[in-house]
Formats: C-alpha cells, sequence, structure tokens
C-alpha cells in the first residue's frame, strides 16, 4: 500500500473482496450490498434480528397486547388469584404465565418489562456511543495532552468498581428530584445515566485506536495536504471509516447495557415499583422459587433470549463488516 | 428511649406472626413433661443481642436468656398476664399515695460460682436497677419506666453515687420512691419490676466490669435462674460464640423449691443462623428441636405444616400490631378527613395475604392489639366501631365520601405525590406495594420509594425533618402487657425528638398530651386499663395511624417435644416450661 492516493482504496477491507471476485464476472458491489450479501448467509444473525424485530413489535405495542390476550395490566392486582396464604397461582388461561406475590399477571410485567430493559438499552447505549465515539476521536485524531487526558478519565473511569458506582449514584439520586439540581431523576433517568456514564469508556478506546491507525493513511495525509480542515477530515474522512465499529460495538454494548439495569434493578436500585423491570421481577421471585417457578422462569428466559440474541446479532455483524477478522 | 423501644418492637416484631384463630395447638398432642434431655433451639435471625442482663429487652434475649439463667424480682408463668413473686415474695404493696412501694426478697437464694456462697441481697437489685442507667449498660427501657424515682436527676448527673428513690433498709426489703405515682411500677399498666433490670448484680462483683466504653459484666456474670450460661466456673463464660451458638447447663445453685419453674431440660443448645426454610424444616421432621428466634416459618412450609403437622404448631396472638403511619404536618395528611379516607381505602385482608394470610394475624381494627390491658375496653376484636376502621376490606364509597369532607369535590386527590419510604425486603414490600395500588382509588399520588428496614428507620421515617408523609410499614411490640407502651411513646408530643422519633404521625395535641401523662399515674388495674382503652379510642379516631394487623407468632417444634408458649413473650416458647414428652 504504498501507491498513492486513489479514492477507490479509501475503504480497503472492501477493495480486496472485490479483487476477490476478480476471476468471475467481475461485478462493482457497494460495500453495503456486500455487507447485506454476508449478512444473509449468516442464518443465527438473522434469526436473532427476527427475534429482537419481534420483541421491539411487543415492547411497542404492550398495550394492545395485554388487552388482545385478555389479561389484566401489568400494575394491577388481583387477589383472587392468590390463595387464602397469600401463594401465587400458577400459570393459566386467565394468566397464561401465572401471577407474582401481588397478584399481578406476570405476561404483562414480562412484556412491559420489555420496555424497559429496550429503552435502557437504546437510549442508554445512544449516549455512550455519542460520548465515546466524540472523545475516541479527538483523543486519536488530536493526540498529545489531549489524548493523554481522555485517555487517562477512560483509565480511571474502567478502574470503577461500576456495579458499586452504579449502586451508589442510583440509591443517592433515588428521593427527592433526584441529583444534580433535578438533571437526573430517580427511577429510569438514574440508570440510564449511570450506564451510560459508564460504558462510554469501551467505544470511546475502540474508536480511539481505529483512529490513531485511520489518521496515518495516505488519504488522510491527502486530504490534509490538500488543506482539508480537522473538521473536514474528522467528520468526511474518519467517521465514515468508523460506522463497521461503530455498528458492531454498539450492538455488543446493547446486551451489556441491559444485563446492567437487570442487575440495579435487581439490587432495588434500579426502576422502582410499581414499574416492571426483568431485574427486579427476578429478585421478587427468589423468595418464592420454590412455590412460584414461573415467576423466575419468564422474565428470566425473557432476559436470556434478549441478551443473547443482541449478542449473536453483534457477532453476525462483526463478521459481515470485518470479514477478515476473527473467523 | 422511644427509639429503642422500637427497636424492640422491632425485635418482636421480626420474630413475630399467627392467631388467635387457631388458638392454643402449642403444646399439644399429649405426653407428659418428663425431666431431662437436651433442648436443640435453631436461630435464624442471629440470636440474642447482648449476655448483659441490663440490656437485655428483645424476645429472643428474653427466651434465650432472661427466662432460663437470671431471675428478677417478678416473672410471668407462659400462660398468665399477671405477675408471679420470683425473687419477691409477694406482689408489691403500693403507699403513700402510689408514691411508694415496698417489695420483700426471698432470702437464700444463691448465685452461681464464682460466688456460690453468696445470697441476694435487695442491695443488688438497687445497684442492678442503677446500673441500667449506665452508659456502658446501653439499656433501652429503664430511663422510660424508671424515670420518676426519686433523686434520679442527681444520679445522672453524678451528684450522688446512688439513686435515693431505692432503698433497703434490710438484705430482704426494697422501697422504691417515686416523685410521683407510677403505674407500670404498681403493675397497674405492666410490670416494668419484672424487667430484666431488677435481675440482681452484686456490686462489689460487677463495679469492675462496667468500667470503661462497655460493660462486660455480661461475659462474667453469676447466674440466679435454672440455667447458666456453660462457664468455667471462676466467672468466665465458655458457651457463647456470637451469632454462633450459645449453651446452657443446669445452674448448680439454682433451689427448685424457690422457684415457679419446673426446668425441665438438662441443658439448652441455641445455635444459630440457619436457612429460615431449613430450620423450619428441620424443626418439624427432627428431634428435641424448637424454633427460635424466627419470623413466621416460610409460608410454604407453614401451609404443608398446616395440613399435616398441625400439633406441632404453635399459633398464638403475639401483643404486637401493624400499621401504616400518616405524618400529620405534611400536607394534606394533616385533614383528619384525609386520613379517615386513606384508613377506609385500603383492603386489610390483602395486606394480611401479603403477609402469609390469616395464620399471621387478626385484622386490627383500633391501635391496641389483644392481650394487652385496654383491648377489652376499647372493644375488643371488633373495635370501637369507627367507620374508616372496622371494614376489613376497602370501602372506597366511605373513602370518598370523606375525601369530600376534606374540600376534594369529586372524593379524588389532586396535588403533589406523597413522599412514602417504604421496605425494600419481603414480605413488606408486597404489603406497601399493595398500600400503594390501594390508595389510588382515592387518586393518592405516591412518590414511592423502597430502601432496606434500617435505612427506613433511621434515615427517613423516624427522622421528622425528612417531612416523610407516609411510612407503610411500621410496627409495633409490647413490653409487657402493658398499653402505656404502645400510647405514650407514639402518641405523646412531648417525645417528638429530633432522630430515632417513633412518634411518625407527629402527634402534638396537648390534650392528649396531658391525658396520656394522667393515665401513667394510675395505679389502679381497672381505672389504667380504662384510661388506655379511652386514649385507644382517641387515636384509632384521629387515623394518626393506620392499625390493619394484630400479629400472631407462629412457633414450632419437633415431634417429641412438649413445647410451651409464653404469653408475656410475644408466644414465643417458654423453654423453662417445655419439656421432652
Amino acid at each position: 500500500m504504498t501507491t498513492a492516493y486513489d479514492p477507490t482504496r479509501e475503504q480497503p477491507e472492501f477493495a480486496l473482496e472485490i479483487s476477490e471476485g476478480e476471476g468471475a464476472a467481475i461485478a462493482a458491489r457497494s460495500p453495503l450490498e456486500l455487507f447485506r450479501r454476508r449478512l444473509r448467509h449468516d442464518r443465527v444473525a438473522l434469526a436473532a434480528a427476527g427475534f429482537i424485530v419481534f420483541l421491539v413489535f411487543c415492547a411497542v405495542f404492550a398495550p394492545l397486547i395485554v388487552k388482545l390476550v385478555g389479561v389484566t395490566g401489568p400494575t394491577h392486582q388481583n387477589p383472587h388469584a392468590l390463595d387464602s396464604f397469600g401463594t401465587p397461582s400458577g400459570p393459566s388461561s386467565s394468566h397464561p404465565f401465572g401471577v407474582d406475590q401481588l397478584g399481578r399477571d406476570v405476561f404483562a410485567r414480562v412484556l412491559y418489562g420489555a420496555r424497559v430493559s429496550l429503552e435502557v438499552a437504546i437510549v442508554a447505549t445512544a449516549i455512550s456511543v455519542l460520548i465515546g465515539v466524540t472523545l475516541g476521536m479527538i483523543a486519536g485524531y488530536f493526540r498529545g495532552w489531549i489524548d493523554t487526558g481522555i485517555s487517562r478519565v477512560i483509565d480511571v473511569l474502567l478502574a470503577f468498581p461500576i456495579l458499586l458506582f452504579g449502586i451508589g449514584l442510583a440509591s443517592a439520586c433515588s428521593l427527592g428530584n433526584g441529583c444534580l439540581g433535578g438533571l437526573i431523576k430517580p427511577g429510569l433517568t438514574v440508570v440510564i445515566f449511570v450506564i451510560a456514564f459508564v460504558n462510554w469508556t469501551y467505544i470511546a478506546r475502540i474508536i480511539r485506536g481505529q483512529v490513531l491507525s485511520l489518521r496515518e493513511k495516505e488519504f488522510v495525509e491527502a486530504s490534509r495536504s490538500l488543506g482539508a480542515s480537522n473538521r473536514r477530515i474528522i467528520f468526511r474522512e474518519l467517521l465514515p471509516n468508523l460506522v463497521a465499529p461503530i455498528i458492531v460495538y454498539s450492538t455488543l454494548v446493547i446486551p451489556q447495557n441491559i444485563l446492567f439495569e437487570a442487575s440495579l434493578s435487581f439490587l432495588g436500585v434500579g426502576i422502582q415499583p410499581p414499574d416492571a423491570s426483568w431485574g427486579q421481577m427476578l429478585a421478587d421471585a427468589t423468595s418464592i422459587f420454590d412455590t412460584a417457578w414461573w415467576y423466575m422462569l419468564f422474565p428470566g428466559a425473557a432476559l436470556l433470549l434478549t441478551v443473547l440474541a443482541f449478542n449473536l446479532l453483534g457477532d453476525g455483524l462483526h463478521d459481515a463488516l470485518n470479514p477478515r477478522v476473527g473467523k | 428511649m422511644p427509639n429503642s423501644a422500637l427497636k424492640a418492637s422491632i425485635a418482636v416484631l421480626a420474630a413475630l406472626a399467627a392467631a388467635l384463630v387457631i388458638a392454643a395447638c402449642g403444646g399439644g398432642g399429649g405426653g407428659e413433661a418428663k425431666s431431662g434431655g437436651t433442648l436443640k433451639v435453631l436461630d435464624t435471625a442471629g440470636g440474642v443481642d447482648s449476655l448483659d442482663p441490663g440490656y437485655w429487652y428483645y424476645q429472643s434475649d428474653y427466651q434465650e436468656l432472661f427466662t432460663t439463667t437470671q431471675r428478677a424480682l417478678y416473672g410471668w408463668k407462659p400462660d398468665g398476664d399477671t405477675p408471679t413473686p420470683d425473687l419477691a415474695t409477694t406482689l408489691p404493696k403500693v403507699s403513700n399515695g402510689g408514691k411508694t412501694v415496698t417489695i420483700h426478697i426471698k432470702s437464700g437464694i444463691k448465685y452461681s460460682a464464682p460466688l456460690q456462697n453468696r445470697t441476694v441481697k435487695t442491695a443488688d437489685i438497687k445497684y442492678a436497677m442503677e446500673r441500667c442507667f449506665l452508659p456502658q449498660v446501653a439499656n433501652g427501657y429503664a430511663p422510660v419506666y424508671y424515670a420518676d424515682l426519686v433523686g434520679l436527676k442527681n444520679y445522672q448527673d453524678k451528684k450522688a453515687s446512688d439513686i435515693k428513690g431505692l432503698q433497703t433498709p434490710n438484705d430482704t426489703t426494697l422501697v422504691i420512691n417515686t416523685t410521683k405515682p407510677a403505674g407500670v411500677l404498681t403493675f397497674a399498666n405492666g410490670g416494668a419490676l419484672g424487667m430484666p433490670c431488677t435481675v440482681p448484680v452484686p456490686k462489689d462483683y460487677a463495679q469492675k466490669y462496667d468500667q470503661g466504653k462497655q460493660s462486660t459484666y455480661g461475659q462474667h456474670q453469676v447466674f440466679t435462674g435454672p440455667y447458666m450460661i456453660q462457664n468455667d466456673g471462676k466467672g468466665n463464660i465458655t458457651g457463647y460464640k456470637p451469632s454462633q451458638k450459645l449453651t446452657l447447663v443446669r445452674n448448680p445453685s439454682w433451689d427448685k423449691s424457690t422457684d415457679f419453674k419446673p426446668a425441665y431440660f438438662d441443658r439448652i443448645e441455641e445455635t444459630c443462623c440457619s436457612d429460615s426454610t431449613v430450620a423450619a424444616k428441620q424443626t418439624l421432621s427432627g428431634q428435641n428441636l424448637l424454633s427460635g428466634d424466627y419470623a413466621a416459618p416460610p409460608t410454604p412450609v407453614l401451609k404443608s405444616a398446616l395440613s399435616s403437622q398441625k400439633d406441632q404448631l404453635s399459633i398464638k396472638s403475639s401483643g404486637g400490631n401493624r400499621y401504616i403511619s400518616l405524618n400529620t404536618q405534611v400536607k394534606p395528611l394533616d385533614n383528619v378527613n384525609v386520613r379517615r379516607a386513606i384508613a377506609a381505602v385500603i383492603d386489610r385482608t390483602v395486606l394480611r395475604q401479603t403477609r402469609g394470610g390469616p395464620t399471621l394475624g387478626t385484622i386490627a381494627t383500633h391501635f391496641l392489639p389483644p392481650g394487652i390491658a385496654g383491648f377489652d375496653d376499647a372493644g375488643g376484636t371488633n373495635g370501637p366501631g369507627d367507620d374508616f376502621a372496622s371494614s376489613p376490606t376497602a370501602n372506597v364509597a366511605l373513602a370518598k365520601s370523606y375525601m369530600k369532607k376534606a374540600g376534594y369535590a369529586n372524593g379524588m386527590y389532586s396535588g403533589p405525590a406523597l413522599l412514602t419510604i417504604a421496605d425494600n425486603a419481603s414480605p413488606a414490600k408486597e404489603t406497601a406495594e399493595a398500600f400503594q395500588e390501594q390508595v389510588k382509588a382515592i387518586g393518592l399520588k405516591l412518590q414511592y420509594r423502597e430502601v432496606p428496614h434500617a435505612t427506613m428507620l433511621s434515615k427517613f421515617c423516624q427522622v421528622p425533618k425528612q417531612k416523610v408523609a407516609i411510612c407503610p410499614n411500621l410496627g409495633w411490640g409490647a413490653d409487657f402487657f402493658s398499653a402505656q407502651s404502645f400510647i405514650d411513646p407514639l402518641f405523646n408530643g412531648a417525645n417528638i425528638v429530633p432522630s430515632g422519633n417513633v412518634n411518625t404521625a407527629m402527634v402534638n395535641d396537648p390534650k392528649l398530651n396531658a391525658q396520656i401523662d394522667q393515665a401513667k399515674q394510675i395505679t389502679d388495674n381497672t381505672k389504667s386499663a380504662a384510661a388506655w382503652a379511652n386514649l385507644d379510642k382517641q387515636v384509632t379516631s384521629q387515623a394518626y395511624f393506620i392499625p390493619w394487623l394484630w400479629d400472631n407468632n407462629v412457633g414450632l417444634e419437633s415431634t417429641n417435644l412438649k413445647g410451651v408458649p409464653s404469653k408475656f413473650n410475644s408466644g414465643a416458647w417458654d423453654f423453662a416450661f417445655s419439656s421432652l414428652k
């Protein structure tokens, strides 16, 4: 790769793929098309994507589904679904997933729990990606003391006992109007803030590494020698080359975030009752596990499948975008 | 002091749960009491808090140490609600208009080694009561019940070396002088003279241990009861490892003929801390086992035991209650009609179901629980008849009518959300979440948070500055059969303190305060009960607290045991009366 600047080499990985097909009919395929072709052959990733689409559908239309299935709402307590000792009843036609200790329908709560998980996953991931990409690019591109500063902050944050920090912050902000003058409100916002606050570091590190190598590439140098501004180089030259890692790592961060939310809610500092969250349901279920298995099984299975689906999709995307790596 | 009283109630309530409904199964199943054998006790909640008699206050202290290893001036037979003279020869003689109480004690009662040659003198009881005021002993009730002793202030200010109001004209006589009549010292409303502060402590022996930051007398104590904690005979305890084991053996100095306790077992071994399900199952299927300090067995175990091992269960009223506290200094709870509306809208049956249903208690219709003097005068189980307090299920129409009286046109609340701090552990959290759902019927919005039990009390509910509007997970336990221990700390405005405040409703009504102070001075049983019942009716009618359950205590026993539950100690097993079959 010692040739002078060549626009077709702007995205070297995909250029290589084109050269592989050279023996047969030479077809110029766009990187997006190549990505699609590869992903289409990955059945596991497709199944995972299908499940995620299904999950999003369920979460969005939760109220409608609850009505269609004919179960009671997620916070409606039905004492008649409990025996006189307060023991919840198991799956039945009126409550397909059974009820919890307060007679609330587990099916409806699992469904509404999906909303919480996805909301946290998407919002927190978006925030951490935004922060991570911005700071990662700045650090990698400008290097010097800016890089040192940002990298040290990342080191410090990575050394944080994240879960303990999350518990501390969440319980500190869980009262009144929250912390920082009402910026971090109790409940969902605390969870999102905690997750975004700690998770941007992973993305920032990866992006910084990528930028460090990209900025030495010929096309960047050429652009610079033509007098392009830093802004132009960052946004027009570097960012398009970072789309692949950003997509892959966001997809891989999502399940982490879902689990983190579940852990916080499990420990009682996340989503506050009566709102349902999978982690909180699992925590509630531990005390009655031997009599009410359904209360742990269904939210547990939902959590497991969701995290698994995001992980498999992330792997699939990773393979499709970076075919040379990892196989 | 009210703090400690609450701690007591927590401890008592922690070890609570079941009913009048299925009264007196305990000790059933026939079989004569047999002497000898070893009793094994499984604790799950940490066992005793302290070895020091001056500190003992909680249900497990009473069960595992007080009734077994020491003797006080008075004691209680398991089924009695009047005291039995223990060290004392008769009930106290009251004179001087209720301000002087005279007690004679038995002579010849001996201590365990190394003081086996010494007999109990009234001077030892005087010192025992005095040391209860020492910071090293950290007693929780002496400042409440012995507050009116003559010369107490001088003693506490270190201006006097002893309490002038405690006099010992000879070795077997104790004369107590108070500045005003004190019902608690005459058994008119309870029995502060039956509490462990009257367990004799020989001054010359104990004083060297009562120094420093914390008294170590507990580890070196001498015993008067039928048992003693295993020791080396030189004043050092060997049979105790905190949160692990406590071993009691027979006390050779104890003379059976002087005591009302039969003390059948030869040895009592208490082990801590099993999982409550495991402990319950072991007790039901094993031998020689009685349940120790644990709360009601987990519902599945209880449920199966009720159907197949009913005679191994003892379900007794515990003399404790559970209530929802409404802060009268937070709007709109300053309005009595809003408070009544909340009382009417809650479904007490559903709240009880969250704890395990009818076995765990009787639905409360007023504040004082059964077994407390004044309970019957206040209407018994049916209560005084307030419409908002007497329905076991929700009465939404009535609640809305009270909301209308409070000025909410359509009977629905509108306004800011009310700060509500709940316990985050099962089953209390379920109770609170059920409450949260129920009050929606009158449009009540809660700013609802769940925190650990200790945080809920020490950081929120007991700190007036926090202005917590609603505390749904509070409870109170009796100290003895005293209504005073229920009404005075919780509703007397004089007892409001910046932290550790148990008057969580912030009730400060001068008229009510005066009536409470008057009731405390009544030394006649019947009049006392009537006075406290009247106060009970008033606080129930004001709906400061919404009582919803009178708790039961559920005890478990092995098939070869004849367990005897103690009425005095919240229905917990009395080890000094239980035996092998």
